[in-house]
């Protein structure tokens, strides 16, 4: 157990992280035209080491992102087009027999979760077993195949990709599996304005060439600095508060929850918001997470973690809306104004 | 705070002052609402039932500020703490955290850091005093009515006024006592009489108290009016007697013997007890006129001697007597001649007069008229009722003789459903009568009575 150091990162430090930071994000903007929103949330979970879902309709950009990410980050790629027949060990690598000295054996071939970034396109596509080949990786950075252990390689990232309208023929993931991603981002459709920006400065929609702008190093210095980001007692309470409150057994639980919520957050979520939110933080060149952090990220670090009851869905509720009420409904302060104050 | 910018801390402390105005009054208001309502109870109670209490009602104004004690208790109990307070300014000027950060870490890198001096000018959380107070103006009102109730004052007690009527009664019956009108029996009757109705009022005082109090005063009056017919009857025997000096001697024999009886009533009414000793003596001595059997004397000298001594000392006394009958006409008793309606006098709806129009019910002592009514010579003569006489079972005449039997009414005979339905069915009407088990036990019977 580590504790959070009881000082602040200098201004410099602070300063040199966001330059950096801000040349990826930059990178990341000109292949993604109008998404703003979307990349700040991707680059604040690569900061905070997780795993993003991302979900949209085909088109959106949802590959190329990751692939500019790679790029931009010259980390080591692999892409996995996620079918109905792949094999986890597709995925992991597999034990093959080889003669070696006159002798035969097992020899361990690498799949492709053995890389920096993994693209796991169209994830929903796989059968559920493959998609439990994830799990370890995902949450424990390794690989075990015949009894032996693998580390995956520091940093390791998945970035998933699903397609929210395809139905036929896809597996939804686990609750289990979508716990141990960070975020899930959903990209939304992009504006006439964007359009007409992508038609005039690219030619069969190819993105422009990217260069890295971050090295190995750099990175693992912006992982140090992004875990020294100070998280005030005060921001944490509200973290705690917000997740408690999605349970819908909770005393704190608004009445939104308690109608619509059939399971709410594991802790991970306030792992994750709490990560994510320093990620966030260093970002917009603060040395420490503030409320603010908390409410932008709590939609994506969340609503995927919750199990709506059906009369959600009768109702009309989504877990996006069920966050956004929860963000009204959960104070950013235990204790707030006295009812005869009123915030301006 | 010491760390932070002079103009931050400065802000941090006028929002610290601002929330403890804030949990005041969120407290007190409740407390305040308690406290005048209460109020209003306690002066509605003391304007019902505690008369004495009236002149220090208006303290209850001060309620109010008394139940800001404990308040003022309560908000310092639920202060709130210096990072609750910074917690709420960062919350309140955009949730950046870095002032709770730089506050908790102590930190001095990032004091002057623009996320810190916009401290210096964040708007602070507006007072919203209305919306508490507002519901105390119903309990204001509340106290205000309360206040501004009348005072009741209670009807003086049953026991002053019964006193008061008996000391009327007994003033008038020490004056008779003075005058020595009645007599120690009449006395022990007449202070039990009074302590009677000095009890009944006690108990109940309503108009037959005063009624009581008033047969009083006319068994006073009655009993003074007593005392003076029987002077007045010695007086006129007195003169009697004397008239008769020179007339034969039975005649005043009996004149003495009147004498003698109206001194015996004398003596009996206790006008004799207080007579000069001379007097008495020739009356036979106290004793005697204590028995109400007084002798007189027999010789012409001592008795015309007793005439002269009676005489002076019954006028004495009828002057006495004169003044103490006015005591029946004191203290509330009822003098019709207060009240022109009621006295011989012409009011103003006519002259009182029975049939003499105006809207009046006529003299109190006038004839009861009912219209044409009888002579009083005719109205009440006997008429001799016819004598009486019972009738005998034996006295009795035909009132008429009709000729030939009389004659069967068929619609009005009472004949059995069976001997009705005999003639038309045969017998199959009276066996329908019968229960089954019967029939050879009916059967039987009349084959034997053949």
């Amino acid at each position: 157990m580590t504790e959070q150091n009881k000082s602040l990162l200098t201004p410099e430090a602070v300063g040199a992280a966001q330059t950096r930071i801000s040349r990826l994000v930059a990178g990341l903007r000109q292949v993604l035209l109008g998404k703003e929103e979307t990349i700040d949330e991707v680059v604040a979970a690569l900061l905070a080491h997780g795993h993003v879902l991302l979900e949209g309709l085909p088109g959106l950009g949802k590959t190329e992102l990751v692939k500019a990410l790679s790029r931009l980050l010259s980390l080591d790629f692999r892409r996995i087009q996620f079918t109905p027949d792949l094999l986890p060990t597709d995925i992991t690598g597999s034990h093959i027999l080889q003669e070696r000295d006159g002798r035969k054996d097992f020899v361990f071939h690498p799949g492709p979760v053995f890389t920096n970034l993994l693209l796991a396109d169209e994830i929903n596509r796989a059968s559920p077993k493959t998609q439990a080949a994830l799990l370890e990786a995902m949450q424990e950075r390794r690989v075990t195949t015949f009894g032996e252990t693998r580390a995956l390689p520091n940093p390791f990232f998945v970035l998933a990709t699903q397609n929210p309208i395809e139905l036929e023929g896809t597996y939804p993931l686990p609750e289990a599996q979508l716990d141990r991603f960070t975020f899930k981002v959903e990209i939304s459709g992009v504006e006439r304005s964007v359009l007409e920006e992508i038609l005039v400065t690219r030619i069969h929609g190819v993105p422009p060439a990217l260069e890295p702008v971050i090295n190995a190093i750099e990175l693992q210095e912006l992982f140090t600095l992004v875990d020294a980001v100070f998280l005030p007692r005060a921001v944490a309470n509200y973290i705690a508060r917000l997740v408690a409150a999605t349970h819908p057994k909770s005393p704190e639980a608004p009445e939104h929850v308690r109608t619509f919520v059939k399971y709410g957050s594991s802790p991970r979520g306030a792992i994750a918001i709490g990560a994510a939110a320093r990620g966030l933080a260093l970002l917009r060149g603060k040395p420490n997470v503030g409320f603010d952090e908390v409410r932008r990220i709590a939609a994506p670090a969340l609503a995927h973690r919750l199990v709506l009851d059906y009369s959600a869905k009768l109702e009309g509720y989504d877990e996006r809306r069920i966050v956004a009420a929860l963000l009204d409904d959960v104070s950013e302060v235990e204790r707030g104004l006295p009812q005869t104050l009123e915030a301006r | 705070m010491n760390s932070l910018p002079v103009p931050v801390a400065s802000m941090l402390r006028r929002l610290r002052r601002r929330l403890v105005i804030g949990v005041f009054l969120d407290i007190w208001p409740r407390w305040a609402l308690g406290s005048l309502l209460s109020a209003g109870v306690v002066a509605i109670s003391c304007r019902l039932l505690i008369p004495d209490a009236a002149s220090i009602l208006n303290w209850l104004w001060l309620a109010p500020v008394l139940a800001s004690i404990p308040a003022v208790a309560l908000t310092a109990s639920r202060a709130y703490r210096p990072d609750q307070i910074a917690a709420l300014a960062d919350s309140i000027n955009g949730g950046e955290g870095t002032l709770l950060a730089v506050l908790e870490v102590q930190d001095p890198a990032w004091v002057n850091s623009r996320a810190i001096t916009d401290f210096s000018q964040f708007s602070l959380p507006r007072l919203r005093v209305w919306r508490k107070l507002g519901a105390l103006a119903p309990a204001v009102a509340f106290l205000a009515i309360a206040l501004m109730m009348p005072q009741r004052i209670p009807a003086a007690s049953n026991g002053v006024l019964a006193n008061d009527i008996a000391a009327d009664l007994q003033a008038a019956l020490n004056e008779l006592k003075k005058q020595d009108v009645i007599t120690p029996n009449e006395d022990k009757e007449f202070q039990e009489e009074i302590e009677r109705i000095r009890k009944d009022a006690t108990e109940k005082l309503d108009s037959s108290s005063w009624e009581a109090s008033d047969a009083m005063r006319e068994k006073f009056a009655a009993k003074v009016a007593e005392k003076q017919d029987a002077m007045k009857w010695a007086a006129d025997s007195l003169s009697n007697f004397a008239a008769s000096g020179d007339s034969d001697a039975s005649l005043t024999k009996e004149q003495a013997g009147e004498l003698g009886t109206a001194i015996d009533k004398l003596s009996q009414a206790g006008l004799l007890a207080n007579a000069p000793d001379d007097l008495k003596k020739l009356l036979g001595g106290k004793d005697a006129i204590a028995g109400g059997k007084t002798q007189l004397p027999k010789d012409a000298a001592s008795l015309r001697k007793l005439a002269a001594s009676l005489s002076k000392y019954l006028s004495g006394r009828s002057g006495e007597l004169a003044a103490i009958s006015k005591l029946g006409k004191e203290a509330g008793r009822f003098d019709p001649t207060e009240f022109p309606l009621f006295s011989n006098e012409p009011g103003p709806d006519g002259d009182g007069e029975p049939g003499s129009g105006g809207i009046n019910r006529g003299r109190g002592d006038a004839d009861l008229t009912w219209g044409r009514e009888s002579a009083m010579i005719d109205k009440f003569k006997s008429v001799p009722l016819p004598p009486g006489s019972f009738r005998s079972p034996d006295d009795w005449s035909p009132l008429a003789v009709l000729p030939g039997a009389p004659k069967e009414s068929p619609e009005l005979s009472i004949t059995s459903s069976g001997v009705q339905y005999a003639g038309v069915t045969g017998q199959a009407a009276v066996r329908r009568t019968l229960a089954p088990r019967h029939y050879s036990a009916v059967k039987k019977y009349f084959e034997n009575s053949k």
